[in-house]
């Protein structure tokens, strides 16, 4: 049968049509009419049959890692550099680049991208999935924007959360723990004739870190309490029905940092906390047309909204008229006038154009005559995102060798924040993919595809990936891959509009409570997408003899056109102008060594270069992880992890964390009690010079119920 | 003797052969005593006229002939020279009203299906030939194509908790270790959970109360999910997404049959699982979990000749 051919297709349909209607002649081969389920279109590759490098993270490995978020589960994830902006705040970045801005890498919660619409951010901790609800994570490690779309740059993060047929029955935990850790999740899961639901309900609560540099307390603890709903819905045989609903609301601390521009002004405010809510709801729809062809349609909702007002001081001359319009004129004049206007009182203002002169005088005359003095108002830097997404993924098993995932997608982004773009501004985006798997022989599996992007604000881009596996038999393969990605530039990055209108003014600026600051930032509006370039060798290997699962790969990955100034309110011009390249290997190793015991290694070795040397700081050359999982028997438990970074943003990261967790019968219910160590092994801030602890240890305990 | 009028036209070569055993089943007839066999089922189908067909022509000697349940008086009336042979459970009902009548042969029942309605009894004059896949047959599939597998998670209900005492004892020579879990309520899922997370391999028993279209999707899905292979209960549920299972066909029924049917009634066994088999896998099943696509021809005949020595 030659793959791919009109004929052969249709006397393979044939062939199914005619098949069991002869067997049911036979009398004692059983004809019960049993629908197939696993049908060539649900069926997946296996980790051989991968176009790329995979990582996948078990129920098993989640649970003894004994993370409370996603965040740090991903330390699990060859080639992750997962770090910290504040306690609540987290990093992450496959391989590297900016360590305050981690915006290469595609996140998704049952494929809807969580990335937010207008800022640019994956919140890690406000993402409103509990950690107890997710069933796996799946870490595609390389850039793929032909099957997860611009964003998926670097990596793609997909969390899949226990399906509600899973999920039966009630959950109670609740954990206790140092640095003020205190969480719970309640969950209930029941099921009716065609449908199945899960409720959970959860919370975290913690501190943060404990110190900044000074030494001084670091605000930066976290409040938040989630809920969601996952209902799944057999409509029949052919169709089902899957909805789910996700608030979270919550506070995250943020220490004051604002500086005052003006000499002298010694009021402040005490930080600049934000309240941050998530919520999110999708629907997707799938139809099995035949075992050969099968669709889905999902449409999903989402709204982040951050709510973030505190009090500012500067001196009164901030709000003057004459000091916007000079900003307008010339930034850097303007900020070296106000940053020294005690040194211009005098002599007046410096050389310049005779327009920025005059107005700097006036400016001047303005401090000389009182406008030096305080005032304090509010600062409303909140913002409120919304995102609709409407896809239509379509897959076809053309014949037991060929098969093509093809589809469509709409989506509408929308960000509102007065501080940040002066209003409203919105986006759409038109993607089209297409990806075709060809078996061409039973050792060589080739796969291709691209993806068009249009994308209003920004243009339109189509971005090609070929692989190549050569399967050695089903357990082992060789793989070459070439890819290329985008991302296109978010709103933040190429639409900003930044300024501060403050309001509630004491005393009043210019006889006026609500004023605008004299700094305004506007992005360039025309930037183009970022481009990588990645090609990958790799090795995948299961020896089922001994239970040994391998992974090797070498990359060479450049980005062109980056995007990589960072986002500050002072003169920020942003540009395609930058590139890097990231090149290494990685290696991931899980081994069930017996019944009892699992060993899972993971190392990687990755060489940034970069124009602009942020963007070489949040890799560490040498980083890895080590665990041992044992099962002792009699409901007793034990995980023993290593993790290391040889220096991320400058510090080294090393810390072994150990869970012993023992499981009590209580009649048809079961009581699980753990305990987590974590022990740091270096001394060093964590990521950021503000982020430390005065312990290097922390313990907390859980206790969890089912029945 | 009837032909199915629907499906089957007899060609030339049937009707020659047809000709040919009739003539020489008369030739012979005057010299053999040629035994009268009786079929019966409640319903007739193009299925049973196939093989009431097949069964006469490989026997031309005998007589062999199907007779609908409604037509039949009660078992007793029937001659005891004849030997009966019960197509389906109404029929085995019918059967069990009577001790007397004559020797009695019993296709198409399972194990569960016979304890259902004998419980542990063993009526006499009944040789029940199991349709269930032998438990053994089964785990020695298992240890052929999935060898690493080591922990066997099986579902059980009330109505087959009776095979667990003999699916242990069938394990433990095979250095297989049997997780086996209770599931009474189908709309539970956590047992299914439980026994996954618990095993390497999910062997299915034939029990209709855990193993029907209605649970078919929930379990086949749930075991994939957790990259975990089914093996059994029957060929339904592998061309349904199961990795694999043992099953014995017509041709494999038939040869039994000629065999039990060249003995003398006093001979054949009370109960028996039929020697002749086949394996069905499925491939892409397979496939999708790393595993080399069996060869269903040669896996049988492992596993036969495993048990011819055992």
């Amino acid at each position: 049968m030659s793959a791919g051919s009109l004929p052969s297709r249709s006397s393979l349909l044939l062939a199914l049509l005619v098949c069991p209607a002869a067997q049911a002649d036979d009398l004692f081969v059983d004809s019960e009419a049993l629908p197939q389920v696993l049908t060539a279109t649900r069926l997946k590759q296996t980790p051989a049959e991968v176009p790329g490098s995979m990582t996948v993270l078990d129920n098993e490995l989640i649970n003894a890692s004994g993370a409370r978020d996603i965040s740090e589960l991903l330390r699990l994830v060859p080639g992750m550099m997962v770090g910290n902006i504040s306690g609540n705040q987290a990093a992450v970045n496959y391989h590297g680049t900016n360590a305050s801005e981690a915006r290469r890498m595609q996140v998704l919660i049952d494929g809807r991208s969580v990335y937010r619409a207008g800022l640019a951010t994956v919140d890690w901790s406000d993402i409103p999935v509990a950690i107890e609800d997710i069933e796996r994570v799946e870490v595609f490690r390389g850039p793929n924007t032909v099957s997860y779309g611009a964003n998926a740059l670097m990596a793609v993060v997909n969390i899949i959360t226990r399906h509600p047929a899973d999920s039966h029955g009630t959950r109670l935990k609740y954990t206790r723990g140092q640095r003020g850790i205190n969480d719970f999740y309640a969950s209930q899961g029941s099921s009716w004739n065609g449908g199945d639901l899960r409720l959970s309900l959860s919370g975290q609560e913690d501190d943060g870190f404990d110190s900044d540099r000074s030494g001084a307390d670091y605000r930066d603890s976290r409040r938040l309490n989630r809920l969601s709903l996952a209902v799944s819905h057999t409509l029949s045989d052919d169709q089902s029905l899957d909805w789910q609903i996700n608030a979270k609301d919550g506070t995250n601390q943020r220490p004051y940092t604002y500086q005052p521009v003006f000499s002298g002004i010694t009021a402040a405010g005490n930080n600049s906390d934000v309240v941050a809510k998530d919520y999110a709801g999708s629907v997707r729809w799938n139809l099995d047309i035949n075992p050969q062809h099968s669709l889905y349609v999902q449409g999903s909702a989402q709204h982040w909204d951050r709510q973030q007002t505190w009090r500012a001081c500067d001196a009164e001359v901030s709000f003057s008229p004459e000091l916007t319009q000079l900003w307008q004129l010339n930034p850097n004049y303007t900020e070296r006038l106000a940053r020294n206007i005690t040194r211009f009182t005098g002599p007046g203002a410096a050389p310049g154009t005779p327009q920025e002169m005059a107005l700097a005088n006036q400016v001047l005359d303005q401090w000389r005559n009182g406008a030096s003095r305080t005032l304090c108002g509010d600062i409303d830097q909140s913002a409120r995102e919304s995102r609709y997404d409407l896809e239509l993924q379509d897959t076809l098993s053309l014949s037991d060798s060929l098969r093509l995932v093809s589809g469509l997608n709409y989506r509408y982004d929308r960000a509102d924040s007065e501080t940040y773009f002066n209003g409203t501004l919105d986006d759409t985006t038109w993607r089209a993919f297409g990806q075709l798997e060809w078996r061409a022989t039973e050792h060589w599996l080739l796969q291709g595809g691209a993806m068009f992007e249009d994308t209003r604000l920004v243009g339109n881009s189509l971005t090609p990936r070929f692989a190549v596996n050569y399967l050695i038999n089903p357990r082992h393969s060789l793989r070459a891959v070439y890819s290329e990605a985008i991302r296109s530039p978010d709103m933040f990055e190429n639409n900003v509009n930044w300024s501060y209108q403050v309001s509630n003014l004491r005393p009043s600026a210019y006889g006026q409570s609500s004023a605008r600051y004299f700094v305004k930032t506007r992005g360039p509006g025309d930037l183009d997408q970022e481009h990588m370039r990645s090609r990958e060798l790799g090795y995948n290997g299961y020896f089922a003899e001994i239970g040994l699962a391998l992974d090797v790969k070498l990359f060479y990955d450049e980005i062109t056109g980056m995007i990589s100034e960072p986002l500050r309110n002072n003169q920020y011009i942003a540009s395609n102008a930058n590139n890097s390249r990231f090149r290494g290997t990685e290696t991931q190793l899980d081994w069930r060594v017996s019944r009892a015991d699992r060993l899972r290694f993971t190392y990687a070795f990755v060489d940034a270069e970069a124009s602009n040397p942020l963007d070489q700081q949040f890799t560490s050359r040498n980083s890895g992880s080590a665990g041992w999982l044992r099962d002792w028997g009699h409901g007793w438990n034990s995980a023993l992890f290593y993790y290391g970074d040889n220096a991320l943003n400058g510090y080294r990261f090393e810390r072994v964390d150990t869970r012993i967790a023992k499981r009590i019968p209580l009649g048809k219910a079961q009581l699980q009690l753990a305990g987590v160590l974590q022990q740091r092994l270096d001394h060093e801030p964590n990521t950021f010079v503000d982020n430390n602890y005065d312990e290097r240890r922390v313990m907390y305990f859980s206790a969890e119920l089912e029945f | 003797m009837r032909y199915g009028r629907s499906r089957k036209t007899p060609t030339l070569s049937h009707w020659l052969a047809g000709v040919f055993l009739f003539v020489s089943a008369w030739l012979h007839g005057v010299a053999v005593q040629a035994a009268d066999i009786l079929l019966t089922g409640a319903e007739d189908s193009p299925g049973v006229q196939a093989f009431v067909q097949a069964l006469s022509e490989l026997r031309p000697t005998d007589s062999v002939r199907f007779q609908p349940l409604a037509s039949l008086p009660a078992p007793g009336k029937l001659p005891a020279s004849l030997r009966l042979v019960l197509l389906d459970l109404p029929s085995l009902d019918w059967r069990l009203q009577e001790p007397q009548g004559p020797a009695t042969l019993v296709l198409r029942i399972s194990r569960l299906q016979a304890r259902q309605r004998l419980g542990s009894s063993q009526p006499a004059r009944l040789s029940l030939l199991w349709s269930d896949p032998p438990l053994s047959r089964q785990l020695q599939l298992i240890r052929q194509i999935l060898p690493q597998a080591r922990r066997v998670g099986v579902l059980f209900g009330e109505h087959s908790e009776f095979l667990l005492k003999e699916l242990n004892l069938a394990a433990e020579p095979l250095g297989l270790h049997v997780f086996s879990q209770r599931w009474d309520n189908i709309h539970d899922s956590r047992p299914l959970q439980a026994v996954l997370k618990n095993s390497d391999v999910l062997l299915g028993l034939d029990d209709p109360d855990l193993y029907s279209p209605k649970t078919a999707k929930n379990l086949l899905l749930s075991s994939y999910s957790r990259q975990t292979a089914l093996v059994g209960p029957n060929i339904a549920f592998v061309r349904a997404g199961s990795l694999a299972s043992t099953y014995s066909d017509q041709h494999d029924w038939l040869s039994l049959l000629d065999q039990l049917l060249d003995q003398p009634p006093a001979s054949w066994p009370r109960a028996l699982y039929p020697a002749r088999f086949k394996v069905s896998s499925n491939a892409q099943v397979a496939r999708s979990l790393g595993i080399e696509p069996p060869d269903d021809v040669s896996v049988a005949s492992l596993l036969a000749e495993g048990e011819r020595r055992p």
